[in-house]
């Protein structure tokens, strides 16, 4: 039986797909000038947090 | 910058604000973007159908409940997801139209309903549309008449559009419903330019079809649709496949005939149900949608020479605008020739107007934030300032 140690990447790679998309998505309701408020910088920073921490799981996981 | 090879990264919706026509409505939400991220393979929906093997059967993901919200969500009783409207209006089309048939549409429907009556050997017929651009239910019983008298017979179907492409002008659905149903003709919606941004009662509207488009108006990926219907019309418009082979002696199921089997299998219908639950919302705020527009409209209204071609009081976020006595005559003299406006748009952040356009031309404000329109006001105001344009205030 495959043993999916790697699961954990794999939830991580999506995560952090999900919370570039976010980004995504505040930077075309702020478009063109992306002037962002402050709740929109609020989540920007909360998504970027987010990020770093699938980011780090990534690397745990892949770079062993 | 290029996603990969020869292929460039479409950036046009997160540098600038985009004022197509077409395409408002069928921006992505996030969660569709996710959506797709996750089931961009081929066949990603089809990892768990089990018998009777068919699209709308399917739990996980939940397709067959998104079916069911689907009917509910236009007041019809059976949907089906099809890729794109167009695909509707053939397998309505291919259910009821035989060769020779005279075939209702009116002087304002797209050009793939044309298509799809001349797929199946029916003969188009435009309703004529009034002098104000309205498509009346006087007019549909004038035609039906018309086509009784020259062809001794009924039209097999009627097309009408809830709103026009080329106006976004609010046509008499329920009126011309009932007045084709005097005739027993089944009449199809079309509901490119509203299902999936503002409410639509197919039951309230008397019509025996409502087809939408995904990518015009439910915020997702193209293409995609939905042909939903009455429990009345459904056995002859999704009526199941009887073919069966006859050297290998093969059966189909209950595949359905005019949708080809399983229509949307992966990335469009994932785009589909992951934009719903916020497509089932906006509908709700149509009328700050109207107010949206409006900003827009009154810039341009005063603009000195500009005239709205549209119906005004403005019923749509499409609209379509006159400038020959106004842009076009700065385009005349102006060194960018015809493309000045686009081009001043453009610096402005503001893209979506076919460049060269300074005559006639239409755009969409649908899903634009208050800021976003307001910029937009301002640059048409702003533009026409800067060319000597009197402007109202």
């Amino acid at each position: 039986m495959v043993n999916l140690v790697s699961q954990r990447a794999v939830d991580s790679l999506f995560h952090a797909f999900f919370a570039l998309t976010d980004i995504r998505a505040i930077l075309r309701s702020t478009a063109p000038a992306h002037e962002l408020n402050e709740s929109e910088q609020e989540r920007v920073r909360v998504l970027l947090e987010e990020m770093g921490r699938q980011l780090g799981v990534l690397k745990e996981e892949l770079l062993r | 910058m290029r996603c990969t090879g020869r292929i460039e990264t479409r950036q046009v919706e997160e540098l600038y604000i985009n004022i197509d026509p077409i395409q408002a409505g069928g921006r992505l939400t996030s969660d569709a973007m996710k959506a797709i991220i996750a089931y961009g393979d081929g066949y990603s929906v089809c990892d768990h159908c089990r018998k009777p093997f068919r699209l709308d059967f399917i739990k996980t993901p939940p397709v067959d409940q998104f079916h069911r919200e689907l009917a509910t969500f236009l007041n019809m009783d059976i949907a089906r997801v099809v890729p794109g409207a167009r695909r509707g209006f053939q397998a309505i089309a291919g259910a009821y139209v035989g060769r020779g048939d005279p075939v209702l549409l009116t002087a304002l429907s797209h050009y793939t309903e044309f298509l799809a009556v001349e797929a199946v050997g029916g003969m188009p017929l435009e309703i004529a549309k009034s002098t104000s651009g309205h498509i009346t239910a006087d007019a549909a019983a004038d035609k039906i008449e018309e086509v009784k008298s020259v062809y001794g017979r009924n039209p097999s179907l009627l097309f009408i559009d809830h709103f026009d492409y080329q106006f976004g002008n609010e046509h008499e659905v329920k009126g011309v419903a009932k007045v084709a149903h005097q005739y027993d003709i089944p009449v199809l919606y079309n509901g490119a330019y509203s299902v999936g941004i503002l409410p639509v009662d197919g039951k309230e509207l008397g019509v025996d079809f409502v087809v939408g488009s995904g990518h015009k108006s439910m915020a997702s990926p193209a293409p995609s649709g939905v042909l939903a219907t009455t429990s009345e019309r459904a056995n002859e418009v999704l009526r199941t496949t009887a073919s069966r082979g006859d050297v290998t002696g093969r059966t189909f199921g209950i595949k359905e005939v005019e949708m080809m089997g399983c229509t949307l299998m992966g990335v469009t219908l994932m785009g589909m149900m992951a934009s719903f639950p916020t497509v089932r919302d906006r509908v709700k705020r149509w009328s700050r949608e109207l107010e949206m527009g409006e900003i827009v409209v009154q810039a341009l209204r005063s603009i000195e020479g500009t005239r709205i071609l549209s119906e005004y009081p403005r019923k749509h976020t499409l609209t379509r605008v006159d400038t020959r006595e106004s842009f076009d005559i700065i385009a005349q003299k102006h060194k960018k020739k015809g493309y000045f406006l686009s081009s001043a748009l453009k610096d402005r952040g503001i893209v979506g107007l076919i460049p060269g356009a300074t005559k006639v031309w239409k755009f969409n404000t649908y899903g634009l934030s208050e800021r976003q329109v307001q910029h937009l006001a301002d640059a048409f105001v702003e533009i026409a300032e800067e060319n000597g344009l009197a402007v109202s205030r």
